[in-house]
């Protein structure tokens, strides 16, 4: 399996299929029984510094409850060592709209708010790697349309993403490719055809 | 380098807000500390024999508080995953956690020493510098330690609950290290022998800080 | 049929091993001047210590082969050596006890080596006890490595801590030629039949894993 630079494939599944666990083995964040990872022609478990290739949106916010979420979106800039992380944080916020709410803690903001600012904590670095597990979830609208436009313009900027969804028309609107789980076994499904495209468009729209 | 002083930060910050194991560890050690003193009506020569091992299990008890709870503010919300896809090698998290377990330790046994001193009507100010220089060489190996095999435990779900049962053999000979140099200290016998203790302290950091630095790796693998 | 031949004669000759080992303690050694026969509780005493001690090093070397290999052969060694080991210590406290009672008059003493042998046991107990709760074999493996490889760090510290503690430990007293024969007879055989033992233990896990696996693939 190969996930080009600037390409974008969606992961479908069933509930229990294995999205997770699959993206948290390309995150290396979790052994596979067989088989290896490589990033950019690296082995995954190898060199920590590596990971910083890696930007990964889970099911949980991954923030921490007692840090507010600008102090969230600093110490993660600080551990991934880019240069002025204070100008960073507050420039994420002020992208996903919370700018006012920078010094709540994230027991005290809603699930979406917490979620948009765990994918701000996801861009931080501006990873050439980006793995999201289901991260239209818990999004309103707006949010949506900005993640959305946030993941388009990261693969113009030549970014490899992975994500997983139930959505038909987040994978038509953002995946080149699809994989697909099923019985413990990836498969790919076949590339939608230019022809298809405008036809599966229009009837979101009639909907 | 800077990861580990930020990890460091991190952790205190959050401790300081949430207050969720300190308070609880101080509290846990002055009742044990309570409950020794309670049961043990001495002669004061007696007291000065076990005064020492009393001490050092209070703390160790008190500790095996903070090492438990040293990651769980990391197993919430997902956060030791977000943790493992930093770019900061396992090492350097054992460390800074071991650094902050140091840390705990350091705060409990400012409390229990004078405590224990206080409730066995010993002079606390003769022996300071003596039971300063062994809190200073016990606590580095009791943290490290518990740290490895809190870390053992975060890793995954099951067989977690079983892991406080190994701490205490491996930490024994800090145990009796640090009660026989609190013993000598309080007979006013600074001599090879409390040396001799003390170097066992230091020997036993050294190795353990070594290997929780070398296996951390292995410990915190999924 | 050679293969099983070979295994039966290698048998044979280990139950002969053990059954001269037990003659020699009961019939070849002496009788010691002070306890008597209770004394010949050492023919046993020692080669259990010896292995409990054996058995943790197996342990924690079959620990480290599995880290840097991943091959779970190497844990079946580690739970067969550990098993067998946590056996041994067990027997080292009992065979102990029953010698102090006889020597010292007390069940009980904090004797260095007897200190010693229940700190080794209460770690292996923790070992097994934690694997015990383990499903994942691979998580199971790597935990119990990591916990021998720092119970083998310790063991040094602990032997250094006890003597001290109890100042300096007795001598070995002096022993008639035909007892330290006995002796080297006794943890000689005791040790070829642990090795046999922890062989048979690990090839019943390997079987029992191969189960596994053939029972999930179907």
């Amino acid at each position: 399996m190969e996930i080009a630079a600037g390409e974008t494939v969606a992961l479908r599944g069933g509930n229990g299929a294995g999205k997770t666990t699959l993206l948290r083995c390309l995150a290396a964040i979790t052994h596979p029984t067989r088989g290896e990872v490589w990033w950019f022609g690296q082995p995954a478990y190898g060199d920590p510094a590596l990971r910083r290739h890696v930007g990964m949106v889970a099911h949980e916010s991954r923030l921490y409850p007692h840090l507010t979420l600008r102090e969230n979106l600093l110490f993660a800039g600080r551990m991934y060592g880019i240069d002025h992380p204070a100008q960073r944080a507050d420039q994420l916020l002020a992208d996903v709209g919370l700018a006012e709410h920078a010094e709540r803690l994230p027991t005290h903001v809603s699930r979406g708010m917490a979620q948009r600012v765990a994918v701000a904590r996801a861009l931080v670095h501006e990873p050439p790697i980006l793995l999201l597990d289901e991260p239209f979830a818990g999004l309103d609208a707006e949010g949506q349309a900005w993640l959305t436009h946030t993941l388009v313009t990261m693969r113009e900027a030549g970014c490899a993403i992975c994500f997983t969804t139930h959505d038909e028309a987040q994978v038509d609107q953002l995946a080149d490719r699809t994989w697909e789980l099923r019985c413990g076994r990836l498969y790919e499904l076949a590339t939608v055809l230019p022809y298809d495209r405008p036809r599966r468009r229009e009837l979101a729209h009639a909907a | 380098m800077a990861a580990f002083w930020w990890i460091v930060h991190k952790d205190l910050v959050s401790e300081f807000r949430s207050r969720r194991v300190w308070p609880a560890m101080l509290l846990l050690g002055i009742v044990v500390a309570l409950v020794f003193s309670l049961q043990v009506e001495l002669l004061a020569e007696q007291k000065q024999q076990i005064v020492g091992g009393l001490l050092w299990l209070s703390v160790f008890f008190a500790g095996a508080m903070v090492f438990d709870r040293s990651f769980a503010a990391e197993r919430d919300e997902g956060c030791w995953d977000g943790l493992k896809l930093l770019p900061v090698s396992p090492g350097a998290v054992f460390l800074a956690k071991w650094t902050v377990n140091v840390l705990a330790l350091a705060a409990l046994e400012s409390l229990l020493i004078p405590l224990f001193f206080v409730l066995s009507d010993l002079p606390l100010a003769a022996h300071a510098w003596q039971l300063a220089l062994i809190a200073a060489l016990a606590s580095p190996g009791l943290a490290a330690v518990g740290t490895l095999v809190s870390g053992l435990a975060t890793g995954g779900g099951k067989g977690g609950n079983g892991l406080v049962l190994v701490v205490l053999p491996l930490v024994i000979p800090v145990l009796l290290a640090a009660a026989e140099c609190t013993r000598l200290a309080v007979a006013q016998q600074i001599d090879e022998a409390w040396w001799r203790w003390l170097q066992l302290l230091g020997v036993f950091a050294i190795v353990f800080i070594t290997a929780g630095t070398l296996l951390f790796e292995y410990a915190i693998e999924d | 049929m050679v293969s099983r031949l070979r295994t039966y004669c290698a048998e044979s000759c280990l139950a002969v091993l053990m059954a001269g080992a037990i003659l020699a303690a009961c019939l070849l050694a002496p009788t010691e001047s002070t306890m008597g026969h209770a004394q010949r509780i050492i023919y046993v005493h020692v080669p259990v210590a010896w292995l409990g001690l054996v058995g943790f090093l197996v342990m924690a070397g079959s620990g480290l082969a599995y880290l840097s290999r991943r091959n779970l052969a190497w844990d079946h060694w580690f739970q067969a050596a550990g098993e067998l080991g946590w056996l041994c210590c067990g027997l080292t406290l009992a065979t102990g006890s029953l010698w102090a009672h006889e020597a010292w008059g007390t069940w009980w003493e904090w004797d260095p080596r007897l200190t010693t042998a229940f700190i080794l046991w209460a770690v292996y107990s923790g070992v097994l006890l934690v694997r015990a709760g383990i499903d994942d074999p691979h998580r199971r493996a790597r935990v119990g490595a990591v916990l021998a490889v720092l119970g083998a760090l310790d063991v040094p510290l602990v032997v250094m801590a006890t003597r001290w503690f109890r100042g300096l430990h007795p001598a070995t007293p002096e022993m008639a030629p035909w007892m330290r024969l006995t002796l080297l007879i006794c943890v000689a055989a005791f040790t070829v039949f642990f090795a046999w033992l922890a062989n048979r233990r690990r090839e019943q896990l390997e079987l029992d894993s191969r189960w596994v696996h053939l029972r999930q693939d179907s």
